[in-house]
């Protein structure tokens, strides 16, 4: 499940005390792909940046060892994600008039484009469609954040 | 005798529907002959496979109401080699049974895009920041499962706070009226 992964990563960030838990994030995600083992994370991390102290790197190189290997199956780590930034969504409400194996679809649907930037500012596109019921079950549990974002 | 008869169709309008719009493997027309028609010669089954292939294709094809089913199928019946007032009962209540479903199947069938597969979503509280004016700020996050066809899900994942949720809540309003006007004009 990708909650575990992602909340795997927060720790680790936060048990670090690291102030950019993005780029340990990515770090993580390309050394569970590659199944990299703790040293050749620990040397590409030191690689990588000055800002990484002693006492990091051997936290991360700890924490590494007992639980790297939770996150690095193939399905795993296909899933670890970054979070993204939401820059832009638009719209479309279309209609299928018809086919080739219908001459007669008159079907409404909904597309949606989505633009996000992840944390290294690479802005990525991804579109999907969704019928008129489906919208209305998106739309409903977009209702449903917006609820629990105004109780906390 | 007419009443296998008409049983042996309906199954056979069934077994014609899970190949042709609900893809189910392991089904053949072959299979349909010998498990329906087993005495029927090979030469009558295709005939009335073709027959029964072209009528669906129609029927779906321009999703027909029930009015016009019945002014087809009486048609249907008034012509040379075509169907008998028995066969148009049955294909009548299959498609009763079947329209909406076979309805759905088309509509998947020419969707090609992405679809979203699942939606999560949890909310957390910042209690870290680089910016102090950030703590204590709820923030969405949600994962969105995108995928087509038989290919593999593609996870995306997105931190959204109140403000964002806001605006895009106000275009998922602009959507719905949109859908509301479309409904009101049709």
């Amino acid at each position: 499940m990708p909650w575990c992964q992602f909340q795997f990563l927060s720790s680790t960030a936060g048990y670090c005390g690291l102030k950019s838990p993005p780029k340990v994030c990515n770090s993580k995600r390309s050394a569970a792909q590659s199944k990299m083992s703790a040293e050749d994370l620990i040397v590409k991390l030191a690689d990588s940046s000055n800002n990484w102290s002693k006492q990091a790197l051997q936290v991360i190189r700890h924490v590494w060892t007992e639980q790297g290997k939770l996150i690095m199956t193939p399905e795993a780590a296909k899933h670890m994600l970054t979070v993204g930034q939401l820059v832009d969504l638009q719209w479309k409400l279309g209609m299928a008039i018809s086919s080739d194996s219908c001459r007669s679809l008159n079907h409404p649907y909904v597309t949606m484009m989505l633009k996000v930037a992840d944390p290294s500012g690479e802005i990525i596109s991804r579109s999907f469609e969704m019928t008129v019921p489906q919208f209305r079950n998106f739309s409903k549990q977009f209702r449903e954040v917006a609820t629990a974002l105004e109780m906390v | 005798m007419a009443e296998q008869c008409s049983k042996s169709l309906n199954g056979l309008l069934g077994g014609l529907a899970q190949i042709t719009y609900y893809q189910s493997p392991g089904i053949t027309e072959q299979m349909l002959k010998e498990q329906l028609y087993p005495d029927l010669p090979q030469q009558d089954f295709k005939i009335l496979l073709e027959k029964m292939v072209g009528i669906l294709r129609s029927i779906a094809s321009a999703d027909m109401d029930f009015n016009q089913l019945e002014a087809f199928l009486t048609a249907q019946t008034k012509k040379q080699k075509g169907i008998t007032l028995e066969q148009a009962e049955v294909l009548t209540k299959f498609w009763k049974t079947h329209k909406v479903k076979i309805r759905e199947s088309l509509i998947n069938q020419s969707k090609w895009e992405n679809c979203l597969r699942n939606l999560s979503w949890r909310v957390d509280l910042k209690s870290q920041s680089r910016h102090l004016d950030q703590i204590n700020t709820p923030i969405a996050i949600m994962e969105f499962e995108l995928g087509k066809n038989d290919q593999e899900s593609e996870f995306l994942c997105l931190e959204l706070d109140e403000t964002k949720v806001n605006q895009l809540l106000k275009k998922l309003t602009e959507i719905e009226e949109s859908i509301s006007e479309l409904s009101y004009t049709n």
